[in-house]
């Protein structure tokens, strides 16, 4: 009997000996790259430069990096060229264009399709997807929590180009091509991240991060080992193919009490910190922003800061008790440790905080 | 004024119309269809010839969306209308498809059931078969891509039957359908346009048309009929209904299946008669595969699409053949009668997801012809570059812009749609227009959204749905 994934004999073993990351020196993909290169054969790298495949060649002689573009047919083919039975960690996506929306959709939505395409072909054991908490936009009301049974709403344009790559990941579980699994994970912090996540915790630190409405809105985070973990936990786990968890820290938080963790953080680390309160905004002009934002967006135009701003005035929380049953996912790390960890590291970076 | 008086009259003669016209005849109905096109013998003329473009076309094929980009569609314009031009693929709305819009729109008496009864009857009457022999290279050439690339393929039936030697002959309308309701009684009208629906209070009485005389004079003729069927397909018919008084939703909602070319060089000659019958569903409903027409006309207008330096493969034109890649898109459009003007303005916008998805259709073409041993792809993107390799197809991504894209569609639907959620169609479940007892809607126009593949089937079927319901209650 032919399986699905086009193998001919009983399911290959899990964990797979060799793991196929694209995405591999993002903020997720340098954690995850990291956890898989002591026990893996071989990790195969897709990244975007050549410095970034130095970068990640250093970490251990498993790292196997191929430089390429994720949209491009023949460094996807070379992605795979040879690789064996693998786990795929489809990571590689855009989250702030620079410039253009239609990015998002080249990328996230086409990018996604030529990995799906090239790991059928590939024989894959499973293919992990990394998708996003914005297929599903925001919470009616601070209390509310998305399972992994909430209606699609996507948040503008990211959230429709990752919905798209969500629904191409599912078809092809449906259509027998690839055990495929996908993971929602939340806004992340942690080890490795964007200059964008720098500003932000330099921002609190001097009282310069703007507080929408009364900050009792929640927001899920997770922390990147939490979502390593959990990414690990699919790619082994019986229930999961075919599924779709939410992976985030124990708890959502409150976002003052987001602020105020990262200001113990830092102190904790040694950092001097403001005794000014963070500004404080209105909810509406979160509003305004979020309005702007979809007027830029819809003439396919994207600035990062409306977006942000438009964004925080929601709750965006999710339960993760599905992952919980499912996958065996307890998450080790919570908000002030994590953020402990990410300060050291950007200490340790010569990152200005 | 010549006048002249019926019980239906049935606006337009395309798959919608000859399949009300006929329905109705078979009922014992007086029926007069009027066609804005000619009447031509289908035989007269060699399928897919210029003079055949030339004939049964709107604007001899060249009308396009206000847009960015504009799309250029193609309308038949004779009696048949467009099934007089197509490819006679027959394709059969997909359950998921009914089973979204019936939700989605309302639409009462609209389940798997009810829809397949009504495609086997007009199966039967059309003749839809698969090639009794094995396909042609232009066909075959799709298919050995999907092949090597694991890439669901499927040989589609069309609206074909075959003689003894296997000679295929497309069952367009005025071949079947039309011939059958004039047996039965119907009178066609050709060369006539309906210019105005006449009203009083909540009923149609009649129309008021132009109409040329075969010695080419023209004259008005008014035509004053119990029951009005309006199937002018999914630009004419709203704007018909506009022009007639009747706005609300009508106009709105215009979906189509915006297209991206590729003319591929292969390394030997391929058969440009038909157009291929295997479509690559791999990545369907969203994006579909297959082959166009290319005769050597077509060839040469889809190699300059590219603005490349195509002398040499043109002169090699045997060799070269069409695909395209056809979405099903996120952005609706617009049909607008301008009073004073005879053609309506039709806009689309597309939206960047949909440009996207462009780009994702041509590179995945791209792919197949080159798996297919193509050796020379010219993309239908002006300045896009000229592939030969698998590893220059990612270039095309950020060489297909809005102002860079050459677009077209043959597929045109959803300009009034039926339903019973009225904020959003312009008819209910049946096609009866909102407000109107006696005016009907049976064409392209009523479903509700783009179905991805060749509407016929889906047209024909509703349309015989409709019909029923009609005789059923009138």
């Amino acid at each position: 009997m032919t399986a699905p994934n086009g193998s001919t004999d009983s399911a290959p073993e899990l964990p797979a000996s060799a793991a196929v990351v694209t995405g591999a020196a993002g903020w997720l993909g340098q954690n995850l790259v990291r956890a898989l290169a002591p026990s893996r054969e071989r990790v195969r790298c897709l990244v975007r430069t050549d410095d970034d495949a130095s970068l990640l060649s250093v970490i251990g002689p498993s790292i196997e990096p191929i430089v390429g573009d994720v949209r491009d047919p023949a460094a996807i083919d070379m992605l795979f060229d040879g690789v064996g039975p693998s786990t795929v960690f489809h990571a590689a996506g855009v989250i702030h264009p620079e410039r253009s929306v239609r990015s998002l959709f080249d990328v996230n939505v086409g990018g996604t399709q030529l990995t799906l395409d090239r790991a059928r072909r590939a024989g894959a054991v499973r293919f992990v997807h990394v998708s996003s908490n914005s297929p599903f936009g925001a919470n009616d009301v601070p209390a509310g929590r998305f399972t992994e049974d909430s209606p699609y709403n996507p948040y503008m344009a990211y959230g429709q180009s990752k919905l798209e790559a969500e629904q191409l990941v599912m078809r092809s579980y449906e259509h027998g091509d690839l055990q495929t699994v996908i993971v929602r994970p939340p806004w992340f912090y942690g080890p490795f991240q964007p200059a964008r996540q720098t500003q932000f915790l330099a921002a609190i630190r001097r009282g310069r991060f703007p507080l929408v409405g009364d900050g009792t809105q929640q927001r899920s985070m997770v922390f990147v080992g939490n979502l390593v973990l959990g990414l690990l936990l699919a790619e082994t786990a019986d229930k999961a193919p075919g599924n779709a968890y939410w992976i985030a820290d124990a708890r959502p938080y409150e976002l003052r009490e987001i602020f105020e963790t990262i200001r113990a953080a830092l102190a904790a680390e040694g950092l001097e910190v403001t005794e000014r309160n963070p500004i404080r905004i209105p909810a509406l002009v979160g509003s305004m922003a979020e309005a702007a934002d979809k007027f830029v967006q819809g003439r396919g135009r994207y600035v990062q800061a409306v977006h942000v701003l438009g964004e925080l005035k929601d709750t965006i929380a999710c339960d993760i008790s599905r992952a919980r049953a499912e996958l065996g996912y307890e998450p080790p790390t919570a908000l002030l440790d994590g953020m402990r960890e990410s300060i050291r590291w950007c200490l340790a970076n010569g990152e200005q905080l | 004024m010549t006048s002249l008086q019926t019980e239906v009259l049935v606006v337009g003669s395309g798959a919608g119309g000859a399949t009300t016209a006929a329905q109705l005849t078979g009922a014992g109905r007086r029926v007069t269809i009027v066609e804005e096109g000619p009447w031509i013998d289908p035989d007269a003329v060699e399928p897919f010839s210029l003079e055949e473009m030339v004939l049964k076309y709107r604007h001899r094929g060249s009308c396009a969306t206000l847009g960015s980009p504009p799309v250029a569609y193609a309308e038949g314009r004779c009696v048949g209308g467009s099934t007089e031009i197509n490819s006679g693929l027959w394709h059969r709305l997909p359950s998921y498809l009914s089973e979204e819009w019936r939700r989605a729109y309302r639409i009462d008496e609209f389940t798997d059931d009810v829809l397949d009864r009504y495609a086997e009857q007009v199966e039967e009457a059309q003749g839809v078969s698969r090639l009794p022999s094995a396909p042609p290279p232009s066909s075959a050439t799709l298919e050995r891509g999907a092949t090597k690339l694991g890439w669901r393929a499927v040989e589609f039936p069309r609206v074909f039957r075959y003689d003894q030697q296997g000679r295929g002959v497309k069952q367009t309308m005025a071949r079947t359908l039309i011939p059958r309701a004039v047996a039965a009684g119907a009178t066609v009208i050709p060369d006539c346009r309906v210019l105005k629906l006449l009203t009083r209070g909540d009923q149609v009485t009649g129309a008021v048309c132009d109409r040329t005389r075969p010695d080419g004079s023209r004259e008005r003729l008014s035509i004053e009929a119990d029951f009005v069927f309006v199937c002018a397909g999914a630009i004419q018919s709203p704007a018909l209904l506009q022009r007639s008084g009747f706005r609300g939703s009508i106009g709105r909602g215009l979906k189509l299946h915006p297209t991206v070319k590729i003319a591929a060089r292969f390394p030997s000659p391929l058969d440009h008669a038909g157009v291929p019958m295997h479509r690559v569903t791999e990545f369907a409903p969203s994006l579909t595969i297959g082959g166009s027409v290319s005769r050597k006309g077509h060839i040469a207008l889809a190699l300059a699409d590219s603005a490349a330096d195509f002398r040499d493969a043109l002169d090699d034109w045997e060799r070269v053949y069409v695909y395209y890649a056809a979405i099903r898109g996120d952005a609706s459009g617009r049909v607008v009668a301008v009073p004073g003007l005879s053609a309506p303005v039709v806009s689309y916008r597309l939206t960047d997801a949909d440009m996207s998805r462009l780009a994702r259709g041509l590179l995945h073409l791209g792919e197949v012809l080159l798996a297919a041993g193509a050796t020379e792809l010219y993309p239908s993107v002006i300045g896009g570059r000229v592939v030969r390799r698998l590893d220059e197809l990612v270039s095309w991504w950020d060489a297909l812009t809005r102002s860079s894209a050459n677009l077209m569609t043959v597929h045109l639907t959803s300009s009034v749609r039926m339903g019973e959620d009225r904020e959003r169609t312009g008819a209910d479940s049946f096609g009866r227009v909102w407000g109107v007892r006696n005016l009907r809607v049976n064409d392209a126009s009523l479903l509700p959204d783009a179905p991805g593949v060749n509407p016929q089937a889906a047209i024909m079927t509703i349309a015989a749905r409709n019909t029923d319901h009609f005789l059923a209650h009138a």
